[in-house]
């Protein structure tokens, strides 16, 4: 399993990535995480929606309550230009990292 | 639904000043309703959708690793409580080592200080538990 340090460096990232593709709800954001990386992210709802609240008062993404199919509400996080800057200085963050990695450890790691 | 605002609630408690509390309160209590909403939409009765939601959440730490300056904060106040405890055990200790041998001139002669030290051993065991469980 992935040291929960690690994650804690990375799930800023991975929230305004998946909130670039298009709105997403609370709980949308933890089962898309769960099933893009097949369970292996052990992240908890409790670590993730922190997270939210987060970079909400930062300012990178902002909420708003939409409507739902069956009548109910939900809080829908959208992201802010503030925030795109922000997901593209992770990414070049997480590329050089990356190459650094590969440089040091090749790129399967062996 | 108001198990799921109790829970959040309770989960919060020791954390966090009354008026950040109350919005992350707010939001983690959406969120999970979300939850349950949406595995009752799948099929899942009310009472089960709750109780695995709230169980699979996680802990009062799963959301401090959200805030790392907090989280760090967090167990900088766990280790002062436990410098205190052991202040605080040794004062305790002193003075009744030293009312032992001075004060009581009959008892003078049975260590009954012991019994108030290894009494007295749990607070400092139990901060010292508390620090070296959560540091992870």
């Amino acid at each position: 399993m992935i040291n929960s340090e690690i994650i804690r460096g990375h799930i800023d990232a991975i929230i305004l990535k998946l909130l670039m593709e298009r709105d997403k709800y609370g709980y949308e954001l933890a089962s898309e995480i769960k099933n893009r990386s097949q369970d292996l992210f052990p992240i908890k709802e409790a670590t993730l929606y922190s997270a939210v609240t987060r970079l909400e008062s930062r300012e990178l993404i902002s909420s708003y309550v939409g409507e739902k199919t069956h009548g109910g509400k939900r809080r829908y996080y959208k992201i802010t230009p503030f925030g795109r800057a922000y997901y593209a200085e992770l990414l070049k963050e997480w590329r050089q990292l990356r190459q650094i990695m590969t440089a040091l450890l090749g790129s399967d790691g062996e | 639904m108001n198990r799921i605002k109790k829970f959040v609630s309770n989960l919060l408690r020791d954390l966090f000043s009354e008026e950040d509390k109350k919005e992350l309160i707010q939001i983690l209590t959406t969120s999970l309703e979300e939850k349950v909403e949406d595995l009752v939409e799948q099929g899942t009765p009310v009472d089960q959708a709750i109780e695995r939601s709230i169980q699979e959440f996680g802990s009062a730490d799963d959301v401090l690793e959200a805030f790392p300056d907090k989280f760090l904060r967090a167990r900088k106040v766990r280790k002062n409580q436990f410098l205190f405890s052991v202040f605080g055990y040794l004062l305790i200790v002193g003075i009744t080592l030293f009312v032992n041998l001075q004060w009581i001139s009959v008892f003078k002669h049975i260590y009954w200080f012991i019994i108030v030290a290894i009494g007295t051993l749990f607070w400092p065991l139990a901060m010292l538990y508390r620090y070296v469980s959560k540091k992870k």
